[in-house]
């Protein structure tokens, strides 16, 4: 196994292990031997959460190292984006990024466990997340993805007395001639995909692997329209 | 004890922490320590557990996360924090018995034992099941008219007056006043005005749990819910709700609803979990009884094997070390008018009553579709008494389970659930019995429950 291989490996064994403290300090060390940032993030932090994802999804790994993973990753991206953005620069590559999405369990709703585990696999997959917690007012989350150019929003609410508040969204949205800039996703024990096509929000997925999935689907989606 | 300021004031006052690292620094970091630390392990093939080592080291580990840690507060993004000796007073001061209801319907709970030969209590009803306008007096009436329920409970109303309910909005005090007229109402009807009640389950903020601290709605005798938050948090929301009832007197149902595979991980770390929930919820839910209700991270139900087995540790953990009221939620994954809802019901009926708990349910459907009638509510009673009438063994009780698991686990790989119908299609409305088919369902499955070895029921 050559060096950088070796350094590889052992990113993606932080990532896997979601060592937030280790994480940002192995990305440091390939930097400085030589490795390019983006063979750090496609072949080393990308390739441990995949791993992570993987194992959560069968049942070998519960929330807690979704969690950790997510937070070893943020650390990791804190020290590996100037470096990416420096060397996208001297190549002339344009920087894609995978996509912003604004997250929040809607007003009046405090259950935040599904809301989690999407944020961390989005995370993990390569998107900026911007959490904005549960109980979140319609406008906060409107103003917050309108701050923050988000490409989606994602809404949350577990209970059916919560719900309506997803529909208020979109209508606010509308009303306030936004609707075409963001897509919407939406989750929650009781949201199905029918409510979802009655309140045209953009899609819901069953679980954070399936969210993942439709997050891209919604980007290339966007990229296409524009 | 101290008075509950004390819970308010810390809850203002107590260390700084973010939510973030409340949940990976404190809950899972130390969780996953403790697991570590006692080598504590489950065997999937041990629903109803014979290892009192076991209980006792599940309990401690609880007790040593709640005196670790503490709780946390979400409204403040504060700790609160405990003095060492404080959570131990609390565990002795927890009530032995507790009477709800009133009159000659009263009921009387009480600490149950690993194995008690007393029978549990049956608890009727789908605590936190959004339930239509039109279909909610049926279904609960559908409860309260079995003998064998001694209390009962309910849904939440989703339209009132053909309006959406929403939470925090004026229709909220609407709901949950309708919802509870409409219990009195049945209560009325089937000739026990008096029995005691779990109510209020519109009141998803304080604006309805206010609104129904009224003797013609939720009386003193009754109980509403103060639920810990996942995990260990509380927020201004639920010490709301026990202030609401210092004075009144509503009876304090401490609700953990621990993630299995959530935060805690795996099994025993999520009963770890719960009995630190327990410890703590015991003093900021001021808590007359504990509720116990694991939820799966994937599947939800009560009824998966991991829900199960927290289920039965975290009683018998209690029975052995701090015996308490521990009421326990059956939530299958199965609806109406599936043979898997009985099976799934007896399954956890039998867990609850041999490890120690009273019965509460039945929220069939995963509690998330108005789809659960009274006979399930019959069986899981009928089940919980046989239990004890036959003084069922722990080993016994296992071996009885796993052939059940073996009936209905299927369930779970099913893309959609089993829903089943909804209760007017389970449900003659007219005369408020089972459907023929329905009924025959029932009466197949416990002539199968007898063969299997529930020889009493």
């Amino acid at each position: 196994m050559s060096n950088e291989q070796e350094q590889l490996r052992i990113i993606q064994e932080v990532i896997i292990d979601g060592d937030d403290d280790e994480s940002p300090l192995v990305v440091q060390e390939a930097l400085e031997v030589g490795i390019k940032a983006m063979t750090i993030l496609n072949d080393g932090l990308m390739v441990g959460a995949d791993e992570v994802g993987q194992r959560f999804e069968s049942g070998e790994y519960f929330l807690p190292e979704l969690m950790l993973t997510g937070r070893a990753l943020k650390a990791a991206m804190n020290v590996l984006t100037p470096a990416l953005k420096i060397e996208q620069a001297n190549e002339g590559t344009e920087s894609k990024d995978t996509g912003v999405v604004v997250m929040a369990t809607v007003q009046t709703d405090i259950h935040d466990i599904g809301k989690n585990m999407v944020s961390s696999m989005l995370t993990a997959s390569g998107f900026k997340v911007i959490d904005l917690g549960v109980d979140v007012p319609i406008k906060t989350i409107i103003a917050k993805a309108k701050e923050k150019n988000a490409n989606i929003i994602g809404c949350s609410a577990l209970l059916t007395t919560s719900m309506p508040f997803i529909r208020d969204l979109l209508d606010l949205l509308g009303v306030m001639g936004e609707r075409e800039r963001f897509k919407v996703m939406v989750g929650g024990a009781s949201v199905t995909p029918e409510w979802t096509a009655q309140i045209g929000a953009d899609g819901t997925a069953p679980n954070p692997i399936e969210a993942v999935n439709l997050a891209k689907q919604l980007i290339s989606q966007q990229r296409e329209e524009a | 004890m101290f008075s509950y300021h004390d819970i308010m004031d810390r809850a203002r006052s107590g260390p700084y922490l973010t939510e973030e690292d409340w949940d990976l620094t404190k809950v899972v970091k130390t969780t996953r320590k403790l697991v570590r630390k006692n080598k504590l392990a489950w065997n999937p093939e041990e629903i109803v557990t014979d290892d009192p080592g076991l209980a006792d080291a599940i309990f401690e580990a609880g007790l040593e996360l709640a005196q670790t840690i503490g709780a946390y507060s979400r409204t403040t993004e504060r700790i609160i924090e405990f003095e060492p000796g404080e959570l131990e007073e609390g565990l002795k001061r927890m009530p032995q018995t507790l009477t709800v209801g009133q009159g000659k319907d009263a009921r009387t709970l009480f600490a149950r034992k690993i194995m008690d030969e007393r029978p549990p209590l049956v608890w009727a009803g789908t605590p936190g099941t959004p339930i239509p306008e039109e279909l909610f007096l049926p279904s609960v009436t559908s409860w309260m008219q079995e003998p064998i329920v001694d209390l009962v409970t309910c849904g939440s109303l989703t339209h009132v007056d053909g309006r959406e309910v929403r939470t925090a909005d004026p229709i909220e005090i609407m709901a949950t006043r309708r919802e509870l007229q409409y219990m009195h109402a049945g209560l009325k009807r089937v000739g026990r005005p008096g029995m005691g009640m779990l109510a209020a389950q519109s009141a998803v903020s304080e604006l309805g749990d206010l609104a129904a601290a009224h003797p013609d709605y939720l009386r003193p005798c009754d109980a509403h819910l103060i639920p810990m938050l996942n995990e260990l948090k509380v927020d201004h929301r639920n010490l709301a709700r026990v202030v609401n009832s210092l004075e009144y007197g509503m009876l304090n149902a401490s609700l953990v609803c621990v993630i299995v595979g959530g935060l805690g991980g795996d099994a025993p770390g999520s009963a770890v979990v719960n009995v630190a929930s327990f410890i703590l919820g015991n003093l900021t839910s001021r808590a007359d009884y504990q509720l116990l209700h694991p939820i799966h991270m994937r599947h939800v139900a009560t009824t998966t094997r991991a829900t199960l087995w927290v289920e039965n540790i975290v009683q018998q953990a209690f029975a052995r070390n701090a015996p308490c009221i521990i009421v326990t939620d059956v939530y299958p994954k199965s609806g109406a008018l599936t043979r898997e809802l009985l099976y799934e019901t007896a399954a956890n009926a039998i867990v609850i009553t041999a490890s120690g708990g009273h019965l509460e349910g039945v929220g069939s459907a995963d509690g998330n579709l108005p789809n659960c009638t009274g006979l399930e509510a019959r069986l899981m009673g009928e089940v919980g008494h046989a239990v004890t009438r036959q003084g069922m063994g722990l080993a016994e009780a296992n071996a009885l389970v796993l052939k059940l698991l073996a009936k209905y686990e299927h369930v779970f790989d099913m893309p959609k659930g089993n829903p089943g119908a909804r209760f007017d299609q389970a449900y003659n409305m007219q005369t408020l019995t089972p459907v023929p088919e329905w009924q025959t369902l029932y009466d197949d499955v416990k002539a199968e429950l007898r063969e299997l070895g529930l020889s009493s029921l």
